[in-house]
């Protein structure tokens, strides 16, 4: 484990402009601590997944600087950057024609370990998520359910032991108790393993709930930054407080229901 | 067996495998341009849709077009090479559209899944965008197999040997069970193909070794046992022709000729006298010692390029044909003046030789049935013309754009008549049915006849001598004892002999080995 005082990922001055002009993203400065989760969080279009993509490259930042691990991203092979950072995304994005095994397995094996290693890593994977080797193991994507899918998804981000996961609104297709139940139990992985990871959501309840620190974003910029207290304490603008206001009111509602 | 039937079965080895390698051929190269150029457009749309319109506007050619249009673009070359050219660009469009769709098909969340994992272009492509592309790939080599192998039997006209030519020869000597033979095979063959590739993908979807292994053996020996006779001399090699009941073989002299182990190729069009000609020049020459090819079934212009180019080495042709149409001489003149100045002109130009006529002559004439001619009190063809808006005449597919449709018409007042191009051996039953009035009918052919129709005068002598004529291509011409063995053909074969092997074939149903035959026996050449 790295020295917790140095980050692993630092972005600085961080903006992306597309051909036309449209400025997506602009002077965004974020550092995350080894074992942090941070959540990226603000409306539709506000910039915050073009944020995420661009710390693995699938999206090339153009103008400011990311360091993961000490190097500049710039510097590094998108590919072998992409092999140490785990990536979850919204629907599971399963390979529909591999079997779970051959999912979980597709990172070690581009990795060149042997099959002996491999098929370890799958029920050791497996058993992380909390999915039954002989039961799942060969069964191909569409032949599971949604919370079973995006668990494969996990697992498969985290084969190949990544000291970075990156997570594009990985519980937003689920319904509200398989998302309930996913949530905790990749807060539980994450302490367990101790990896770090940056988490894009919409819903300021799951950042809330999950992350140890919050960004919010808007029109392409970070606002407001902070652990959830400190945000729910001290909003440091109107807008903050609306994203905050949501999930209070419904609280107050199912509270007073309750009375 | 029917030995109508025998004959069929025996040609079929080598019309079989004619048309399996040239299918295979041209579906692999296809295959190897499509599935790469399709693989390098899909990512770009505007690249994409440009080569998907490039490959439309071919498969927009009709293919018998595509194939003939082959043989100018490749110098004149006729056989496999403008066949296999053509069917190949045939081959690319769907399966090169259908790679394209395939690979921009796969869910985007899929593709963006296997970028973030980390894998490579080269991984994502095979691991990835083709497994999930396969199924529609495969359903474009699919469509490409079966219309290849229905396309190559057009090849037969450009002189490719094909399951072809038993259609294209069963439709001019009326002889229907030639045509479904070779509609049967053809079918067979390609539902045979389509159904070993769909195994082929179902094995590779569901990682079947074992369905894989055996799909493709099945495939291999399909290819192997349908290509074997193209590589490998049988031991029963093709048997002697066929004799009807009652007939005695025919072999002539001895054994040790002068043509021994000289291999000459033997051009013929598509109608019965061709076929009937071509038997017989066969025959002589093998009793020569000769080893025969034959190239059946070959376009008019097509059969006299490959004349020219050394293609073919022996032709019969007709006199009033070269004039018209390769001379591009427009004005008939007398019947001996044309024989002569054309053999001058063929030598000078090509350096072909015009061995002698046959003795008989084939020429274009309007035939009518004698009661309707009756009717219209028509004996020569000016008599017609006050009747010209009433009449549709029927004639072959290219009459109606050569010079003696248009100088009769002119000559005559036909210009309001109506035209009907048909296949020419469709024409006879047509105007014995009333279908059409007047036809250009062939003076050889033995329906007119039968049927009763009358030849109507020609007094303006427009219409042009049609002098059956043996052509010999620069380098036969120069071969010892080709010539040779030919002379005896020459001034042997009359009007009536003619027509009555014509009739064989065209009304008695006779194959055309057998009419050659007869004919051979009739002219005393034969036993």
């Amino acid at each position: 484990m790295a020295d917790p005082a140095t980050p692993i990922l630092e972005l600085r001055s961080v903006a992306k402009t597309y051909a036309g002009g449209v400025e997506a993203v602009r002077g965004v400065d974020l550092s995350l601590a080894p074992g942090e989760l941070l959540a990226l969080t603000g409306e539709s279009g506000c910039g915050k997944t073009t944020v995420l993509k661009m710390i693995n490259r699938l999206e090339q930042a153009s103008g400011g600087s990311i360091v993961f691990e000490g190097r500049d991203i710039a510097g590094i092979d998108p590919v072998h950057l992409r092999r140490q950072i785990g990536w979850v995304m919204q629907g599971d994005g399963l390979f529909p024609h591999f079997t779970v095994r051959e999912n979980i397995a597709i990172l070690p094996k581009l990795l060149g370990w042997e099959p002996a290693r491999c098929e370890l890593r799958v029920r050791e994977m497996m058993k992380l998520v909390q999915l039954d080797v002989d039961e799942f193991g060969e069964r191909y994507p569409q032949a599971l359910s949604g919370g079973q899918r995006q668990r494969v998804g996990f697992a498969r981000a985290l084969a190949g032991n990544p000291g970075l996961v990156l997570m594009d609104e990985a519980f937003s297709a689920l319904d509200p108790i398989t998302r309930d139940t996913l949530q905790q139990d990749f807060k539980r992985l994450q302490t367990e393993l101790g990896f770090s990871a940056v988490m894009v959501t919409h819903d300021m309840a799951e950042a809330l709930i999950m992350a140890d620190r919050i960004a919010v974003m808007r029109d392409g910029e970070i606002i407001q930054q902070g652990t959830p207290r400190e945000l729910l304490r001290a909003p440091s603008e109107a807008y903050v407080s609306q994203l905050l206001d949501t999930p209070r009111r419904q609280i107050r509602a199912i509270a007073e229901l309750d009375a | 067996m029917n030995p109508n039937l025998a004959e069929r079965f025996a040609e079929l080895p080598d019309l079989l495998s004619g048309h399996v390698l040239l299918s295979v051929a041209a579906l692999a190269v296809g295959m190897a341009i499509s599935l790469p150029l399709g693989i390098f457009a899909a990512p770009h749309r505007h690249l994409a849709n440009t080569v998907l319109n490039i490959a439309s506007v071919i498969q927009t050619i009709p293919g018998l077009a595509l194939l003939a249009l082959m043989v100018p673009l490749l110098g004149g070359t006729i056989g496999y090479a403008p066949a296999f050219m053509a069917l190949m660009l045939y081959s690319i469009l769907p399966i090169l559209r259908n790679t394209i769709v395939g690979l921009q098909g796969v869910d985007r969340g899929v593709i963006e899944a296997a970028r973030g994992l980390g894998l490579t272009d080269r991984e994502r492509l095979w691991q990835v965008e083709l497994p999930l592309a396969l199924p529609v790939i495969v359903a474009g080599l699919r469509t490409a197999t079966v219309w290849v192998v229905g396309a190559a039997t057009l090849a037969t006209p450009v002189g490719a040997p094909s399951l072809g030519n038993y259609i294209f020869a069963g439709l001019q000597t009326r002889n229907w069970l030639s045509v479904i033979f070779g509609c049967l095979f053809a079918a067979g063959l390609a539902i045979v193909l389509d159904q070993l590739i769909r195994l082929m993908e179902v094995a590779a979807r569901e990682r079947q070794k074992g369905l894989a292994i055996r799909v493709g053996g099945a495939l291999m020996i399909v290819l192997m046992a349908a290509t074997l006779p193209r590589f490998v001399e049988l031991p029963v090699n093709a048997p002697a022709p066929v004799l009807a009941e009652g007939e005695t073989p025919t072999r002539l002299r001895a054994e040790e000729g002068a043509l021994q182990g000289a291999r000459v190729r033997i051009g013929a069009k598509a109608f019965s006298e061709q076929y009937i000609l071509a038997d017989l020049i066969e025959t002589v020459l093998e009793a020569e010692g000769a080893e025969v090819e034959r190239r059946d079934n070959l376009g008019s212009t097509i059969v006299f390029d490959a004349l020219r180019t050394n293609e073919i080495d022996v032709l019969v042709d007709y006199t009033g044909t070269i004039w018209a149409t390769i001379m591009n001489r427009p004005e008939p003149v007398d019947r001996y003046a044309m024989f002569a100045e054309m053999s001058g002109w063929l030598y000078e130009q090509y350096g072909i030789v015009t061995l002698g006529r046959l003795g008989f002559e084939n020429a274009y004439g309007f035939a009518m049935r004698a009661d309707r001619a009756a009717e219209l009190d028509a004996r020569a063809l000016g008599d017609l013309a006050p009747h010209a808006r009433d009449l549709q005449v029927g004639g072959d597919a290219e009459v109606f754009t050569r010079s003696e449709w248009i100088s009769t018409r002119d000559a005559y007042g036909f210009g309001a008549m109506s035209t009907r191009a048909m296949d020419a051996t469709f024409m006879y039953d047509a105007v014995r049915d009333g279908q059409v009035d007047l036809i250009t009918a062939y003076t050889t052919d033995g329906r007119i006849a039968a049927y009763d129709l009358v030849v109507l005068n020609d007094p303006l002598g427009v219409l042009p001598p049609y002098d059956a004529v043996i052509l010999l291509s620069p380098e036969a011409a120069a071969r010892a004892g080709l010539a040779d063995a030919l002379a005896p053909l020459v001034g042997a074969i009359d009007s009536t002999d003619m027509r009555e092997a014509n009739r064989l074939v065209d009304l008695e149903r006779q194959t055309p080995s057998q009419a050659a035959g007869w004919l051979l026996n009739e002219i005393g050449l034969g036993e």
